[in-house]
């Protein structure tokens, strides 16, 4: 009887094994399948000892082959292996991690979401007779073993907004948090709060969560990863992968085949290597900070070694989170190190800390996190200037540090206060000038006859005044002062909507001269160049870049794409496709960071998170208004891997730290902005406005019908629709994006801007 | 009474109709590879994104448009003696033989079966504001129109004056008017169904639904 | 200058008086004309004289890309817009002035366009040329206190002159068309009305610039008629028109040459003096711009005689006949203002000065348009049957109506069927014929309604009191 359950067993490891490997053939596959069926050939002629043995010698093997084979995998089998039913997912930690919990929020498919899990749970730890029930909130992602209804992880928006929701629990009950990432990418659906804009609000939110957290990594795929992967220690499991993108994605946006189409499978394993998504790269390039070891071929249901090795390390690592910013923390701490220098296998639970915090430790645990991720990625981006030239702007940053302090901080409040008097003052006098000098008028009027209109009043009235039209009234042909190139054309443009609004056609030298792309029958808005907004959004001569040297590189080696990249340098003259830059409107100061679409679809890597990252800083250090016009973006830039993905938190974090310092963050998006820049650093802006011609979203028609089969009708990411759905609030004409901004300056923002 | 079989048979005896694709502007014509016996198709898709089949392309001002088909049909002829000239508006290009579909026989039979309000004059047409929410919320069937109802509104020569509705109460069932296109008096506006007519009608919609089958 | 060949987009009556000057000055011409207007008297025209090939359909006349493909076609060197459409759209004359394929713009320089098509614009420039404008704004005002301030003046000023219900225009500056624009009558009221137009524009233009003016209730609306050649240094003019006698929507009905008959009726105020002014006011402003084309000049005169400049039309108006039937050169008849418009847009110069033009008589310009004035001069649709007329040696009609076969007046356009200019050699010798031409005149149609209606009696109606104020 028993024999019948083994040999199912391996039967199943089998199966296991080859679902791995894919249509790989391999040598080992092979002598395991052999082995196995030559003994269910002649498993009824052999005796029952003889059965045993021969089992207990295959058992043997399996064990012995599958470490060999775990030697072989390769990236696209651990991409296997996380997919694969049999690996373990959240409830299963549940069970064999924690001592007890309780589900919140759903059982099964009753859920807002079942593809997210949120529970509390508690470690109990036993101190001598004492035993303490140490509270935490888990959040994950939950695979359900291949359960449909669990869509494989992937969450929808609303589940992203519940574990928000428990994250902000979690910080008024001060217990740490516990995330895992068991998630292919976020269900990319615009339905209120939307895809993108709930993982924006997640990051925002997390940036600044005061209670530690502690996210581990199985499947982190990209922003659905993000959503709740803002950790103060990640650590990852062996055999899971953090991509920016899923490699069949990856494959066929590289092999540029259409929807519906597959991408080759040799393709998608050179993809699934250059994206370096093992926990390996990861490690290496600093996104992870351990790695827990799993079982040769990945973690399965039953491999319960690994849950308590799972349980010391998560243990571990919230320890010394909260050691880490704990004042009374010093002998503890070491003790944990030297353990860990060690390597002997420690056992964390012989150390007990209270995972509470006080204010004090709250404060440092955020800055700490800030910190972390400031130091993340810092190798992703060529930056030529020589040491000299980096030293001297480090310290013209610390000068204007300074200035900034005595300038708004110190001066402007006295400043105020003498200002506030003054205006009371002149009010007194005014009262006693009126009473002395009635009599006198009386008696002028008198005399006068009083109605009469002035001669000056009829001068008014009828002769040229003095008026100087907004200086902006250009002397040329049109009222901008750049005009689209496509405007030397001499031909007719035809609306898109010329079926539906009976547009006719518009010449070109119109269209995209004195109109500024704007059809004149339907309003339709045809996307202009950056120099477009660059030019005839602030005032003239305004803009002054700086960061310029910071140069978009190539982290990962990925194959073939320096030459792109150089080429789209040498195309458009910019060394990336940020660019940062102080500016005025009407006279008011604004730093701004633009995303370019020309440059390789304005997608962001590490070059462009660290300009933001600046941009932001300096906006933060100068009191002034921070602007991220989004000309375009389509997503974080695959080729960077993970060194991309990592600017969402990055980013987010340096504009959470701007709009604490009292700053205004505004977002205008323009053509078309998408996925991961939308799902961070823009969609956390309270105010994000758009130009009519933008189509703002988590995902494209095709990655959607792809990953959901909806059809979505073609007016889905249009600005009209994101403002109806709440993502945006407002949208503007492109001729009034000036004073549209120049209004939002003077009503919106918080209380550190100079100029009010 | 309407003898539904009679005109089904009519129709099914002459199934097709035939269609001329004019231009609509001026312009240098081109007909690309288009040939005789072509099928085209219109506008398919959840939310007909997809453009129908080109048929031609007319170029003026440097801007090539295609001019598409709005019916599935074949191509019966091309006036491919205009290949590469400058054509007036309003030219015949191709003409092509269409198929009904359900739709269009239904909605044929049920012009004789329903009560057309005719347009008194030549003008353009369209709904009064409150009629026109309540079929974009509801539907056409959703408006119950009685003698004396202000229902549309007649515009010409830059004026627009309110048109009342005569004839039976009922149902809105069809509208036979664009509000961009001019309807010549006389030409009907709305088909309205009375109540006791309603199984009548029902009748049709199942009879055409039933036994015309569709072709390409 | 015979070599050219003219597009003449537009329809009508107004596109058969561009072909008949075309053929006067020897010029080849190409005419469009949409569905609708297949059975216009302008393609009957354009093809007995041009051929088959002088008249070519298009989808519409508001579609610039179909007037310059056909003039591209037929191998058109000039554009003639006649008025309406884009005879007063600078964009279009741009285009065709800068296409690679260009096209001569008959009607003023596109800059010249642009520069007076702008209200504002035009009042400033007035203003500095000591032109009178109407009293009150002539920039937008953005700040509340100001504005008020420069109503209670406006207010005031009209107290001071003696007006019994003194009232003040707010209007978007933005604006246009007649949209944005409301009447205050108490000054109490202003702050209110200023806010509410300060707030549609804003919503509507995106601009809270809101212009303030004095409005004028009592007033004659008065035209100079200038032309002008490419030089733009010499403008010259043909006289004055009187345009009062308007419809309810404020379009014109009856046109008279000169503006005022100071020999035959008395004014209060010293009419010769006004005429003499707006010619001179409107020839500086003329000189100022490099004006080079032909060209109206708008006034508004008050009852106390003050002349106000309101707007220049730089286009061909309807009326323009009226203003050649009293005009000389050289003490020739037979003055045509489009063939000099043509003719000078070709590059021609004019030719003479203003010492060679003189004027003789009055002439009186009748639009006959098939409308119920009784009832807020609503257009009328149909068929006609009969229009019959008298010819007469002091009588021109236009018109694009058919004499021999019916006509079905499309409901696209205004259904304006003909112009009827009379002269006289007085205003009461003109008065009386024109009488006369109106008594004599057949005009028969129908619809499904009933019998024809036109303004036939209005407009005898009010010959009586032509010209007194």
């Amino acid at each position: 009887m028993d024999t019948e359950k083994r040999l199912n067993e391996l039967n199943e490891r089998l199966r296991y094994v080859r679902d791995i490997f894919g249509a790989r053939e391999n040598e080992n596959i092979t002598l395991l399948a052999t082995k196995l069926g030559d003994f269910q050939a002649r498993e009824r002629t052999l005796s029952e000892p003889e059965r045993i043995r021969a089992l207990a010698a295959l058992e043997d093997l399996f064990a012995f082959l599958e470490k060999k084979l775990e030697a072989e995998l390769t990236p696209m089998d651990k991409v296997r292996i996380v997919r694969h039913p049999q690996r373990i997912c959240l409830k299963d930690i549940l069970e064999n991690v924690y001592d007890n919990y309780t589900e919140i929020g759903g059982r099964d498919e009753h859920s807002i979401d079942p593809a997210m899990l949120i529970a509390r749970a508690y470690i109990t730890r036993r101190k001598g007779k004492k035993v303490y029930n140490q509270p935490v909130m888990v959040i994950g992602q939950e695979k359900g073993h291949g359960q449909e209804f669990r869509n494989g992880g992937s969450v929808k928006p609303w589940g992203n907004a519940k574990a928000l929701h428990y994250m902000k629990v979690a910080e008024i009950e001060n217990i740490p948090i516990h995330t895992y990432v068991f998630t292919p990418g976020s269900y990319p659906v615009e339905d209120w709060p939307g895809a993108a804009q709930q993982i924006a609000r997640n990051l925002y939110e997390m940036a600044a969560l005061k209670v530690p957290v502690v996210s581990v990594f199985s499947e982190g795929g990209s922003g659905g990863a993000e959503a709740i992967g803002l950790a103060d220690t990640r650590l990852m499991l062996s055999h899971g992968y953090y991509s920016v993108i899923s490699p069949e994605g990856a494959a066929a946006i590289e092999s540029g085949i259409r929807q519906g189409q597959r991408a080759p499978a040799e393709l998608i394993e050179t993809c699934a290597r250059r994206l370096c998504i093992t926990a390996d790269d990861n490690l290496k390039n600093g996104y992870v900070d351990r790695i827990i070891q799993e079982p040769a071929l990945g973690a399965r249901v039953d491999d319960y070694g690994f849950f308590k090795q799972l349980r010391q390390e998560i243990i571990r690592a919230t320890d010394e989170v909260v050691l880490s910013v704990k004042g009374i923390k010093l002998f503890r701490a070491m003790a944990l190190r030297r353990r860990q220098r060690r390597g002997a296998p420690i056992d964390a639970e012989a150390i007990y800390v209270r995972w509470d915090l006080n204010t004090a430790a709250r404060e440092r645990l955020l800055s700490r996190r800030y910190a972390k991720f400031m130091r993340l990625s810092r190798h992703a981006f060529l930056d030529k200037r020589p040491a000299v030239k980096k030293a001297c702007s480090a310290c013209h940053d610390l000068g204007w540090s300074l200035y900034s302090f005595f300038r708004y901080d110190l001066w402007r409040k006295h400043h105020r206060r003498i200002a506030h008097a003054m205006a009371e003052m002149g009010a007194e006098v005014d009262v006693v000038k009126e009473r002395v000098s009635r009599p006198w008028r009386r008696i002028f009027e008198k005399l006068g006859g009083g109605a009469a209109v002035p001669e000056a009043n009829v001068e008014r009235l009828t002769q040229l005044s003095a008026w100087e039209a907004d200086g902006d009234a250009a002397e040329g042909d049109t009222a901008w002062r750049y005009v689209s190139p496509r405007a030397a054309e001499d031909r007719a443009v035809t609306c898109p909507n010329s079926e539906e609004s009976g547009c006719l056609d518009l010449w070109a030298p119109d269209l995209f001269g004195d109109f500024a792309g704007v059809c004149s029958y339907c309003g339709h808005h045809f996307p202009m160049e950056y120099q477009w907004y660059l030019f005839n959004v602030f005032d003239e001569r305004s803009v002054f870049e700086f960061n310029a040297e910071v140069e978009s590189g190539n982290p990962l080696d990925y194959s073939g794409f320096d030459a792109k990249l150089e080429k789209a340098k040498q195309k458009l003259g910019r060394k990336s496709a940020c660019m940062t830059f102080e500016a005025k409107v009407k006279g008011v100061k604004v730093v701004v960071a633009m995303l370019m679409a020309p440059f390789r679809g304005g997608s962001v890597g590490a070059a462009e998170g660290e300009k933001f990252i600046r941009a932001a800083d300096r906006a933060r250090k100068k009191h002034f208004p921070f602007l991220a016009y989004v000309h375009g973006t389509a997503g974080i830039r695959i080729q960077e891997g993970v060194n991309g993905v990592i600017q969402m938190p990055r980013c987010t974090m340096a504009v959470r730290r701007y709009i604490e310092a009292g700053g205004l963050y505004l977002v205008v998006y323009d053509t078309n902005s998408y996925a991961g820049p939308v799902a961070s650093f823009l969609g956390c802006s309270p105010y994000q406005f758009a130009v009519r011609s933008a189509n703002i979203g988590f995902a494209g028609p095709g990655v959607i019908k792809e990953t959901t089969g909806l059809d979505i009708p073609p007016d889905y990411h249009r600005a009209y629709s994101a403002l109806s759905r709440g993502h945006i609030q407002g949208i503007w004409d492109r001729r009034d994006i000036r004073n549209n901004l120049y209004q939002s300056l003077l009503t919106m923002g918080g209380r550190n801007l100079y100029y009010r | 009474m309407l003898d539904v079989t009679k005109l089904l048979e009519e129709i099914k005896a002459s199934p097709y109709q035939e269609m001329e694709i004019t231009a609509p502007q001026t312009g240098e014509v081109t007909f690309g590879g288009l040939a005789v016996g072509d099928k085209v198709v219109g506008p398919s898709g959840e939310f007909r994104e997809k453009p129908g089949t080109t048929v031609a392309t007319l170029t003026r001002e440097r801007n090539p448009r295609p001019i598409r088909a709005t019916q599935k049909g074949t191509v019966m002829e091309i006036f491919s003696d205009l290949e590469g000239t400058f054509v007036e508006t309003g030219t015949p290009l191709v003409r092509i033989r269409h198929y009904l579909s359900k739709d269009e026989v239904q909605s044929a039979i049920l012009r004789k079966a329903l009560h057309l309000f005719r347009a008194p004059e030549r003008a353009k047409y369209y709904f009064t504001p409150e009629v026109d929410t309540k079929i974009r919320a509801g539907g056409l069937e959703s408006v119950h129109v009685r003698e004396g109802m202000e229902i549309l509104i007649m515009s010409r020569m830059k004026r627009e004056a309110p048109l009342h509705y005569a004839g039976p109460d009922g149902v809105i069932y069809a509208v036979y008017f664009s509000p961009s296109q001019n309807v010549d008096a006389g030409a009907p506006l709305i088909g309205v169904c009375p109540p006791d007519q309603v199984a009548l009608i029902q009748d049709v919609v199942v009879r055409v639904q039933t036994e015309w089958s569709e072709q390409d | 200058m015979q070599e050219h060949k003219v597009l003449v987009a537009n329809r009508g009556e107004i596109a058969m008086r561009i072909v008949q000057a075309c053929r006067k000055l020897g010029l080849d011409f190409v005419c469009v004309y949409t569905h609708e207007d297949r059975h216009s008297g302008h393609v009957a025209l354009a093809r007995s004289l041009g051929g088959e090939r002088a008249a070519c359909r298009v989808s519409s006349y508001h579609d610039a890309n179909e007037l310059m493909a056909v003039a591209d076609h037929a191998g058109a060197t000039a554009v003639h817009p006649g008025y309406g459409f884009f005879a007063e759209d600078f964009r279009f004359a741009r285009r065709a002035t800068n296409r690679d394929r260009k096209l001569i713009f008959i009607g003023p320089s596109w800059r010249v366009i642009r520069e007076l098509g702008d209200k504002i614009n035009t009042k400033r420039l007035a203003r500095s040329l000591g032109v009178p404008t109407v009293p009150g704004s002539d920039k937008p005002i953005y700040d509340e206190l100001e504005a008020e301030d420069i109503a209670a003046s406006l207010f005031a000023f009209q107290a001071e002159q003696g007006i019994k219900r003194p009232m003040v225009l707010v209007k978007a500056s933005a604006g246009g068309g007649g949209m944005g624009i409301e009447e205050v009558l108490d000054p109490d009221m202003f702050r209110a009305v200023y806010r509410r137009v300060r707030n549609y524009s804003r919503r509507q233009f995106h601009d809270e610039g809101v212009l303030i003016e004095q409005r004028i209730e009592d007033f004659n609306h008065l035209e100079v008629q200038v032309v002008s050649d490419r030089s733009g240094k010499n403008p010259v003019h043909f006289g004055t028109r009187n345009c009062t006698v308007q419809s309810t929507g404020r379009q014109k009905r009856i046109e008279v040459a000169p503006g005022f008959a100071p020999s035959e009726i008395a004014y209060t105020f010293d009419a010769q003096k006004v005429l003499d002014d707006i010619i001179g006011h409107s020839l500086t402003l003329a000189r100022k711009v490099g004006y080079d084309s032909v060209g109206t000049w708008e006034w508004i005169v008050t009852r106390q005689g003050e002349p106000y400049l309101m707007e220049v039309n730089t286009r061909i108006q309807v009326e323009n006949g009226v203003s050649a039937a009293i005009s000389r050169i050289r003490g020739k008849n037979g003055v045509d203002i489009i063939a000099e418009q043509i003719r000078t847009g070709l590059g021609e110069p004019l030719g003479y000065t203003q010492e060679d033009v003189t004027f003789e008589g009055v002439g009186i310009e009748y639009r006959i348009i098939a409308e119920a004035p009784e009832d807020r001069f609503a257009p009328w649709v149909g068929r006609i049957d009969e229009f019959r007329w008298r010819d007469e040696p002091w009588l021109a009609l236009h018109t694009q109506i058919p004499t021999d076969v019916a006509y079905d007046i499309p409901t696209e356009y205004d259904p304006n069927l003909a112009l009827a200019i009379i002269w006289g050699k007085d205003l009461s010798e003109a008065k009386a014929r024109g009488r006369g031409f109106l008594d004599g005149l057949t005009l028969k149609g129908e619809n499904r309604q009933g019998g024809m209606r036109s303004n036939i009696a209005f407009l005898g109606d009010r010959t009586e009191r032509l010209l007194v104020f």
